[in-house]
């Protein structure tokens, strides 16, 4: 997604070895914390459901999870709707989180640690606790159990991620550039749409993907702020681990979302080496 | 804090050498009071984790927990475990307080001769509701109608609460329509779905939880819930002064009955400590516990004198005979039902 720095041919070679000294490490833990789980995960989907929860012994093995959730209409709905959700609660993040990191980017530097601290802080208390308090809040509003309050709940949650990286992006912009195109006789939004909104793509990216993807998980929120029909694939899945206690049916449902983020994350950055690779070609 | 607290005790005790007995528990099934006499009596200490539902721990067991003596599941999550070979027999020579319990938790279908458990405590899935609110309205509050039918319904759409569980409330929907709990023919549940799709444009949401404040503040006035939670919205109401006074009955139609009980994990290290704690727990004045802390109902017969008298009263609480009799247990279907029915959840989510 992020624009690939040209490294210069000379620094190259020394680099070369003390590049995998310091990428070993985070590769290890991914392999061992990601690929192994994700693998045992693909293995739980193929296999039958056990007679009181848990799998049954192992040479049984199917696919009847994934026959079963592909035979039905149900399951796309859900999906489509998770997505929908999430990229709803991104959109609304970046919307919200713009002109703050922007004024926090923008304010003295001795003011921008306080500031940055003030979007720390609910972390300071339990997630839990935050939502109960929407309960409260939302109740006598006669909004609690809307898709609405799904939606403020989630986006309340997750704006602190969408803030950080777009401020860390925006405060690394030189002033320079818009002076010299406020010079040239660019407006305000010129100057926003054609210099600033550019150069922090890659912090709106990050933030969208730490925002999109938790999302798509998420299942306390709608289960405390949702009505009777908000129902996301976090639910579903939690519920086919814990009260229905169909493990396969769990991890199938798992696995197809995972494939699906990573066939977003994928065509998003395919899209966006595309569009780079257009925008130069043009120039 | 207070896991912390356990910690320290727990280090402290190991390194003296003192006996442990190891409880894996619900919270505030057991008072501080009595837990510190029965330390006192047997020169032990009790060490005490905790879960929140049947899931969790058997989750955590399957996942190979081990050095827990004492395990308190629900009837089904018994069956699992049994089945599972994960318990260890009682021995009813060490159990002399196993005559106080009553006659009618005895010898339940989990476990045919109480060869691994002893029931402790007793809740029923019902209705709690805003005493007052029904009253204005004319609202009938003994029958699943309430929750169910759309001509009551009409009154308080918004203001209605179920149990997000697909077993709870298919099974009370399933008791309206006057079939077992344990049917087993799919035509019956579609019945049951098509019951709860009707209905469920007029509820605010399922809730596990939130209904309790929900219920004490006013949000709610008809919730589909747990009897100790509703003795609990019942207590907050009370403290907060509301002007308003919540009342919980157990449908005419028949309804849900989850019993806990104490077992015996197989790969505890003390069952000596064990089956004296168990023994400790069917004295009447312990057994008392679980009902005056948390308004469960309780499965002694010695504990009564020793309930508060405003619980023991209380037949949302302990139902007299002629309700028990039209109470069912939940029991676990096998995988294939189990997919049907999560199927038909999931649509009823949905739609």
């Amino acid at each position: 997604m992020r624009k690939p720095e040209a490294m210069p041919a000379a620094r190259a070679q020394p680099a070369d070895r003390s590049k995998w000294v310091v990428t070993l490490p985070p590769t290890l833990f991914l392999l061992a914390f990601f690929l192994a789980p994700a693998l045992i995960v693909v293995a739980a989907s193929l296999r039958d459901p056990g007679e009181f929860g848990g799998l049954a012994p192992w040479p049984a093995h199917s696919f009847d999870a994934y026959r079963f959730l592909f035979g039905d209409i149900i399951y796309l709905e859900i999906f489509a709707r998770s997505f929908f959700v999430a990229a709803l609660t991104t959109l609304l993040c970046i919307v919200l989180a713009y002109p703050l990191a922007w004024l926090i980017a923008r304010s003295p530097a001795r003011r921008r640690d306080l500031l940055v601290l003030l979007v720390i802080l609910p972390f300071a208390s339990n997630f839990l606790v935050r939502i109960y308090a929407w309960i409260m809040l939302l109740g006598p509003a006669n909004l609690l159990y809307t898709p609405f309050a799904v939606i403020a709940g989630m986006v309340y949650v997750h704006l602190p991620f969408m803030i950080l990286p777009l401020y860390t992006n925006l405060e690394k912009h030189d002033p320079a550039l818009l002076e010299a195109a406020q010079d040239l006789g660019a407006s305000a939004w010129t100057c926003f749409w054609r210099i600033t909104f550019p150069l922090s793509l890659p912090g709106i990216f990050s933030g969208a993907a730490l925002v999109f993807i938790p999302v798509l998980g998420m299942f306390a929120v709608p289960e405390l702020l949702g009505g009777t029909g908000d129902i996301l694939i976090g639910n579903l899945i939690k519920e086919q681990f814990l009260e229905n206690r169909d493990w396969p049916l769990g991890s199938a449902l798992s696995i197809m979302l995972t494939v699906a983020v990573l066939a977003l994350a994928g065509s998003a950055a395919w899209a966006a080496r595309k569009g780079l690779h257009g925008t130069e070609a043009v120039t | 804090m207070r896991r912390v607290a356990w910690l320290l005790l727990f280090c402290l005790s190991v390194a003296r050498g003192e006996d442990v007995l190891h409880l894996y528990n619900w919270n505030n099934y057991v008072s501080d009071d009595t837990l510190a006499r029965f330390e006192a009596q047997c020169g032990c200490r009790v060490r005490q984790d905790y879960y929140s539902d049947n899931e969790e721990m058997l989750a955590k067991l399957e996942a190979g927990a081990v050095g827990y003596d004492i395990l308190v599941p629900t009837g089904n999550a018994v069956e699992s475990l049994i089945r599972r070979n994960a318990l260890r027999d009682l021995d009813k020579t060490q159990l002399p307080h196993l005559g106080n319990v009553k006659a009618e938790f005895r010898q339940p279908w989990f476990d045919p001769a109480n060869r691994y458990s002893v029931p402790y405590a007793t809740t029923v899935t019902l209705i709690g509701y805003n005493i007052e609110k029904m009253r204005a309205l004319g609202l009938p509050t003994d029958t699943w109608a309430l929750i169910f039918e759309p001509r009551h319904l009409e009154k308080i759409r918004g203001k209605v609460t179920v149990l997000n569980s697909q077993r709870e409330l298919m099974a009370v929907a399933m008791k309206y329509l006057g079939h077992s709990v344990q049917e087993r023919d799919v035509a019956k549940w579609e019945e049951a779905k098509r019951l709860i799709l009707r209905a469920k444009p007029y509820w605010a949401t399922f809730s596990n939880s939130t209904y309790i404040k929900d219920l004490a503040i006013g949000n709610i006035w008809v919730a589909h819930g747990y009897s100790n939670d509703m003795f609990r919205a019942r207590e907050d109401a009370r403290a907060a002064r509301r002007p308003f006074t919540i009342g919980f009955t157990t449908p005419r139609e028949g309804a849900v009955l989850a019993v806990d009980n104490f077992v015996l994990h197989k790969f505890g290290q003390r069952p000596d400590l064990a089956h004296r704690f168990i023994d400790f727990m069917l004295e009447g004045g312990n057994a008392a516990d679980v009902s005056n802390l948390i308004g469960a109902g309780n499965a002694n017969a010695a504990a009564t004198p020793f309930i508060r008298p405003e619980i023991a009263a209380e037949t949302g609480i302990f139902p007299p005979p002629h309700v028990l009799a039209r109470l069912e247990m939940l029991r676990d279907f096998e995988p294939k039902m189990r997919r049907a029915l999560s199927r038909m959840w999931t649509e009823i989510k949905v739609r």
